[in-house]
């Protein structure tokens, strides 16, 4: 199988050159036809903000990935970009790193949950423009199928890797129904934004967004459905939240020690976390020491997101032992398309056999004799090899017991003589098969 | 019936060994096949125990609690039955290792020293007499439980604060579930000690004539349950939350144990069996 491909990664490229080679969806598009113009007989193209990465048959043997470089570059110009920040793959080492990459083990952050979404999207875009036969159909399946192994068979996705989420993974230790739970947002940028998704994923009570800009906070609390805290009354209201986590830049603490003093008094005691996932801290980091107050900061939750780092790399082993179960039963697969090529080359021979056979005795019977002779060898032919060739096709069509199949087909080779079978990427075998039922059935 | 009762008495401790093993096991390990076996093997333990004691029942014709080493193996059983019904209740499979090791000490103690009492005090058959004891012991092994899930609690507390993200604070339930199991099981503690003391009134003053009102280990009791309903109301009425609850409830086991101690050893009372 001649399956090529490149990678410009965030192993191998810094982020601007990651940024600025980076295809969405219609460029991708616009990019997959001129591959199939001059390179490529099928193909996918993967791009994520962390790789660009491109696979496909090449339309000829003896083939060189340069042009698909060239080809890329040439799609979307980068300055300083250069052939040794791409990795190539060629055959079985393209088709185990498109496994990696599905399962999430060759992403930035190991056990990523969105490159398989990502993987399958980039396979439809091929599929949806007729760039995608049956065996790159067939890696890309098993590649998803080895994603979804990887996340339930191991513990790759589990943890928070990010500090917004380590964050309510710390609120989950404090307290048990967040849907009971009321939490204040403090700050509308990015990392205020993660942390109210990801509260308003884990179903919390009552969500209020608090900014310096209104209107930032109105577009952060429309998004995740929750209320508005004025900036000014932030102080008066902090008393009504059980979680207050605070994102902001601001350059000064927003809440002190006595803030939190005054609100806890109102609140009877009653526990309350503060999260201040701001650098520069938000909140004054004194207030740890009052009871029933739970705060963390950027530093604490750090050692919990390298922790639950550290255990996704354990599971990395795990992971490749699965994308090794796979490449066996994908190849052994690919092996299975070999049948349909043997069956054929097998009558052939036997056909020829018969020919010889009957072009020997041409002139020495009688043309009633020679033409009964010839419907007779044709029939013995027809008897003789219709078991091999239904229990062949059998395996190959159902896909089961693939290591007899190919021990078949291997035996059968040999046993006859009948040289190797053609097998590469493209959908000629497949074209057999089709072709083979529909002569079966005719 | 001697045979498998003396049988059982050497195999319930192993039994419990083995559970706690399991237990600490899938603390330090989770793993899946060994979270979802551990609760039968619980269930299988509690059962040949709960088969021991109606054996020595039936066998030596009066309940287990006429000796100190019967009524360990009883705490033995009720600590971890109170738990298996809490771990079947809410579903939280993590802290069981820290809850059998009592049944284990219990156990070991009372296997080692136990005896075949055919001759006992007539007072030591009446039904009312059992009925007292187990609700009294139930009610002791509920604050034991709830005394455990309050220092887990602490334990979980410390760590959070101090930042420490580690075993404890990967395989305990959040301090919420912890606070509502301590809380739960001194409850219920309290409602089991709550039933022991009435029959204890309504039938103690018939069967011994030297009854007293002032008895020291009466006090005792009715000082810890005093206790744990200032406590619970307390926790009823909104004023009491996290730290300050379980805060309570170890001080109410400590009182618990103490009083215990004190009336067993150095108060003289009508209401010592042993």
């Amino acid at each position: 199988m001649n399956l090529v491909g490149i990678s410009i990664n965030h192993k191998t490229s810094p982020l601007e050159l990651r940024e600025a080679l980076h295809l969405n969806h219609d460029e991708i598009v616009t990019f997959i036809p001129r591959l199939k113009e001059s390179l490529f007989s099928e193909g996918v193209v993967i791009s994520t903000c962390n790789r660009t990465e491109i696979f496909g048959f090449p339309k000829i043997n003896e083939f060189n990935l340069l042009p698909v470089i060239n080809e890329l570059i040439q799609f979307k110009p980068v300055n300083g970009i250069q052939q040794g920040h791409f990795l190539k793959f060629f055959s079985c080492g393209a088709v185990r790193h498109i496994f990696s990459v599905a399962s999430g083990i060759d992403s930035m952050i190991i056990g990523d949950s969105q490159i398989l979404g990502q993987v399958k999207e980039a396979f439809e875009i091929s599929e949806d423009l007729d760039f995608a036969g049956a065996v790159l159909r067939k890696i890309f399946d098993t590649a998803i199928k080895t994603g979804k192994r990887a996340i339930k068979e191991t513990k790759i996705g589990e943890g928070a890797v990010t500090i917004s989420y380590a964050a309510v993974q710390v609120v989950e230790k404090i307290f048990s129904n967040l849907d009971k739970k009321s939490a204040l947002v403090i700050g509308a940028g990015e990392t205020g934004e993660l942390a109210a998704v990801n509260l308003r994923d884990k179903n919390i009570g009552k969500l209020a967004v608090s900014n310096r800009t209104t209107e930032r906070a109105e577009i952060l609390a429309e998004k995740v459905h929750g209320e508005i805290v004025p900036f000014q009354f932030l102080k008066e209201q902090l008393h009504n939240f059980d979680i207050i986590i605070s994102a902001t830049s601001s350059d000064n603490y927003i809440i002190s020690f006595d803030d939190i003093k005054i609100a806890l008094k109102k609140r009877k005691n009653s526990p309350v976390v503060l999260m201040d996932i701001a650098v520069p801290r938000d909140i004054d980091p004194e207030v740890k020491i009052i009871e029933n107050v739970f705060y963390h900061d950027m530093d604490s939750l750090k050692i919990i997101v390298e922790q639950n780092l550290q255990k996704r790399k354990d599971q990395v082993p795990l992971v490749q032992k699965i994308i090794i179960e796979e490449m066996i039963e994908f190849y052994g697969w690919l092996n299975t398309l070999d049948v349909v090529p043997t069956i054929k080359t097998m009558r052939s021979f036997f056909e020829e056999i018969r020919n010889d056979e009957l072009e020997k005795i041409k002139n020495k019977v009688s043309k009633e004799d020679y033409l009964k002779i010839e419907d007779m060898t044709r029939r013995m032919m027809g008897r003789i090899l219709h078991n091999p060739t239904v229990k062949l096709r059998e395996f190959a069509e159902t896909g089961d017991n693939i290591k007899e199949v190919t021990a078949h087909t291997i035996i059968l080779k040999e046993l006859f003589n009948l040289g190797e079978a053609p097998l590469n990427g493209n959908e000629s075998n497949e074209d057999e098969h089709k072709e083979d039922r529909v002569n079966e059935k005719e | 019936m001697l045979q498998p009762i003396d049988s059982l008495n050497i195999l319930l401790p192993i039994l419990y060994c083995l559970v706690f093993a399991v237990y600490l096991y899938d603390f330090f390990n989770e793993k899946k096949f060994v979270n979802n076996s551990k609760r039968i093997i619980l269930f299988v333990t509690l059962l040949l125990h709960l088969f021991y004691l109606i054996s020595r029942t039936i066998e030596f014709d009066h309940p287990p609690i006429t000796s100190k080493f019967e009524i360990f193996s009883i705490i033995a059983f009720s600590i971890s039955f109170s738990y298996f019904i809490l771990e079947l209740l809410t579903d939280i499979r993590g802290t069981g290792a820290f809850i059998i090791l009592f049944s284990i000490v219990f156990q070991i103690a009372s296997s080692l020293f136990i005896e075949h009492n055919f001759v006992v005090p007539e007072v030591l058959r009446n039904r009312l007499l059992g009925l007292h004891v187990i609700n009294a012991l139930l009610g002791y092994s509920g604050i034991t439980i709830s005394a455990v899930y309050g220092l887990l609690y602490i334990q979980l507390f410390k760590n959070i604060k101090a930042n420490k993200f580690g075993l404890i604070f990967n395989r305990l339930p959040s301090l919420e579930i912890l606070e509502r199991l301590s809380y739960y099981s001194a409850v219920i503690g309290f409602m089991l000690l709550t039933i022991a003391i009435i029959i204890g009134i309504i039938w103690l003053p018939n069967a011994f004539p030297n009854f007293s009102y002032f008895d020291p280990k009466l006090i005792g009791t009715f000082f810890v349950w005093i206790v744990y309903g200032i406590g619970i109301l307390r926790k009823l009425l909104g004023n009491f939350y996290g730290k300050k609850v379980i805060l309570f409830s170890l001080i109410g086991f400590v009182f618990a144990i103490m009083s215990l101690i004190v009336t067993n050893t150095l108060g003289k009372t009508f209401h010592s069996f042993y």
